[in-house]
């Protein structure tokens, strides 16, 4: 039904009032560049937390307080894990943890925070984490100067930075050997760390505004009030990790009175919470997204409407010299479809637009992918031919004598 | 066989008691190669005939025989295409469309039939060649003086190769410089084989026609063969007997005919050609 011909001379049509049809359009780029973005920010959101954690390693055991299950309602709600925890570890856990069978390493996080004073300055954010040597080793993460903690250190006011700890509080590219305040006590830096891949909304602290010092200096200078927020352990052997993880669970809930109050998960389990929440944003961004596309149909629907009625003496020519009615249904078809499609393709420029300055402006990595991009702007067409039958109909149905007497 | 043949075709518009009888029970019949004028006072059913016999419209009543087929009860797109493949139109205000050069007017015709598109444009242009415009294709209509415009949709109308041209007062836009010329392109188009109907409310036009038909109410009140070159006789003496009061334009032709028709006296009064210039300007104050 659609030739060569119907194309042409539903172009010729558009080719007039470009500003007008940008305006009919506005509503489906607007459309197609929201659905896109929202789409590819959680999926770059999603990738950059999988990058994180394989960055981590698979094999490494996450044990936090609070059970957080992707299957029960509070589990849905753990984006506020990280602020809100119930529950708690304590150093006394740690040595359990270390101490089941199957487990090579464990090793605390506690956190404090506040009251850093720097040489550049007092450093108001400063998130202080209490951990012990095997830290850097567990999470795979080297230093770029100097080392990380050893077991030397341990009691002793040494820290080690993140990298963005390290510019906010001291002047010097690499401020090895430098110190600072922290509780009244003063702390020499030994090490500054490579930085950390992070990602947005993820669970984890971010560890390149952190400062490391010895799990017990944080300990005794909280009087133990620091609270330990994780214990990252690591099996001995990667093969038996769910039967590791079982009997950790095992040995904390006995430790705990029987309460199950700590939850503990393999790396790719914090994943699979983190891209529920996602999903469930992402679901609900694009949702509103795709009704903006709809309202952008129907505007491109009334402004088909208006110029049928426009376009009547048009019309009454055109079936005049012999077009019949699937022909000038063909036409305005074309014109709807054009305008929708045209308008989906701006809306992925747009989109990609969005992307790029997200990309530069924030630690957003949106990732557009090629199957978003189709099905946007599959849907505007459909969208076009959807919204453009109506008024398509209306220019066809008119009676050629009425429509070539109007003017 | 004639090539149109209309049997007690009536019009109506309107329903109860707005009704208007557009055409009462017309009969006519056309051979192939007549250069028919079509004459009478406005509101007489002229161009309702005319959109009848193109298959613009459909008779509320009677019979239409196009090429021996009945075309009363046509579908519109069945319509459309027996538009599209034997008839030609050609429109008082020219109905080229604004955004379209002159080249793409004329092609469009063709380009409902499938033609191809470098095919469209060759013929197309060869058809702006015979109508004398050539030196014009790239122009959209609106840069055309009103005789220019006319030979493009002239163009238009000839290039599907109809067998039937139907204008309706071709030349009642245009001077009557531009109105010889349409005549005689229309003239030109009649030699070679072509059955033409116009409608025109000048007498004079009439010198291009075989045949004249009058129309008053709805009705045909006369018909006459006439020869090319020679004002029909009963024109001639409309021409003539146009009174010279200033009465509104249609009474006048009215009654100039009513008088004019056989066995009437005419009183012999010349009034020129002042009367499609007058019924242009009364036209367009309308609108
Ligand atoms: N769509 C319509 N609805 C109602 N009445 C109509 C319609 N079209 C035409 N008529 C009526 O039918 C009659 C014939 O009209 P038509 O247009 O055929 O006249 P005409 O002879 O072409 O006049 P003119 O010389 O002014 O063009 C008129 O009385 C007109 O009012
Ligand atoms: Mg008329």
């Amino acid at each position: 039904m659609l030739s060569r011909t119907h194309l042409k001379t539903g172009m010729q049509s558009l080719r007039g009032a470009k500003w007008r049809n940008f305006w009919t359009m506005f509503g489906v780029i607007v459309g197609v560049a929201s659905v896109i973005s929202a789409v590819s920010i959680g999926e770059g959101i999603k990738m950059q937390i999988g990058s994180q954690i394989s960055h981590l390693g698979k094999n490494v055991i996450t044990i936090r307080p609070s059970r957080i299950h992707g299957k029960n309602a509070a589990g849905n709600l753990s984006i506020l894990a990280g602020t809100s925890i119930t529950g708690s570890l304590s150093p006394d856990d740690v040595e359990k943890v270390q101490k089941v069978s199957g487990v090579e390493t464990a090793v605390p996080l506690s956190a404090t925070i506040g009251g850093v004073v720097g040489e550049h300055g007092s450093y108001q954010d400063g998130l202080v984490i209490g951990t012990s040597p095997d830290f850097a080793d567990l999470v795979g993460q080297s230093v770029d100067y100097g080392s990380f903690l050893s077991a030397d250190d341990m009691g002793q006011y040494t820290a080690v930075l993140g990298q963005h700890a390290a510019d906010v509080m001291f002047n010097e590219g690499i401020p090895l050997g430098h110190t600072f305040m922290y509780k009244g006590k003063e702390f020499i830096v030994r090490g500054i760390l490579s930085e950390f891949k992070t990602a947005p909304l993820s669970q984890d602290a971010n560890f390149n505004d952190a400062i490391f010092i010895p799990y017990d200096v944080s300990q005794d200078l909280t009087n133990k009030t620091a609270p330990t927020y994780e214990i990252l352990a690591k099996p001995a052997q990667a093969k038996t990790i769910d039967a590791t993880i079982a009997r950790i669970s095992g040995t904390l809930v006995k430790a705990h009175g029987g309460a199950q109050d700590v939850s503990v998960l393999r790396q790719d389990q914090t994943l699979a919470n983190s891209s529920q929440i996602l999903d469930l944003l992402t679901v609900l961004i694009t949702g509103v997204a795709a009704i903006s596309l709809l309202v952008g149909g129907i505007g491109i629907m009334n402004v088909m409407l208006v110029s049928v009625t426009e376009r009547l003496h048009e019309i009454g020519i055109r079936k005049a010299i012999g077009a019949t009615n699937r022909q000038i249904l063909g036409q305005f078809m074309v014109e709807a479809v054009a305008l929708t499609l045209g308008g989906g393709i701006i809306g992925v420029g747009v989109a990609y637009a969005i992307d790029g300055l997200l990309r530069v402006f924030t630690t957003l990595q949106p990732s557009i992918q090629w199957q978003i991009v189709v099905i946007s702007v599959g849907v505007s067409l459909v969208v076009g031919v959807l919204f453009g039958t109506i008024p398509a109909l209306k220019a066809a149905r008119k009676d050629p004598i009425e429509a070539l007497r109007s003017q | 066989m004639a090539l149109i043949e209309l049997k007690d075709v009536s019009k109506l518009y309107g329903f109860g008691d707005a009704t208007t009888l557009a055409l009462d029970e017309v009969n006519l019949t056309i051979e192939k190669g007549e250069f028919v004028a079509v004459m009478g006072p406005s509101g007489c059913g002229k161009s309702t005939l005319m959109n009848i016999i193109g298959l613009l419209d459909r008779p509320s009543h009677g019979n239409y025989r196009l090429d021996t087929k009945d075309v009363s009860k046509l579908r519109p797109n069945r319509a459309a295409k027996v538009r599209r493949d034997i008839i030609g139109f050609i429109f008082q205000s020219f109905n080229l469309l604004p955004r379209l050069t002159v080249l793409e007017n004329v092609a469009l015709p063709l380009a409902y039939k499938g033609r191809a598109q470098s095919k469209r444009l060759k013929q197309a242009s060869a058809m702006l060649e015979r109508v004398g415009i050539q030196s014009r294709e790239y122009f959209l209509p609106s840069q055309l003086s009103g005789g220019q415009a006319q030979c493009a949709a002239i163009a238009r109308a000839l290039v599907n190769n109809p067998k039937i041209i139907i204008a309706d007062e071709p030349t009642g836009n245009l001077d009557s410089e531009s109105s010889r010329l349409v005549m005689e392109l229309l003239s030109e188009i009649h030699k070679t084989g072509n059955t033409i109907l116009f409608v025109t409310h000048n007498p004079e036009l009439t010198r291009y026609a075989t045949r004249v038909v009058y129309m008053h109410d709805g009705s045909i009140i006369h018909d006459e063969k006439t020869a090319i070159g020679r004002v029909a006789s009963t024109a001639r003496k409309v021409l003539y007997s146009l009174p010279q009061t200033d009465e509104e334009d249609d009474l006048a032709g009215v009654s100039a005919l009513m008088k004019a028709l056989p066995s009437q006296t005419a009183t012999r009064k010349r009034s020129s050609k002042k009367k499609p210039a007058k019924k242009r300007t009364a036209k367009g104050a309308k609108k």
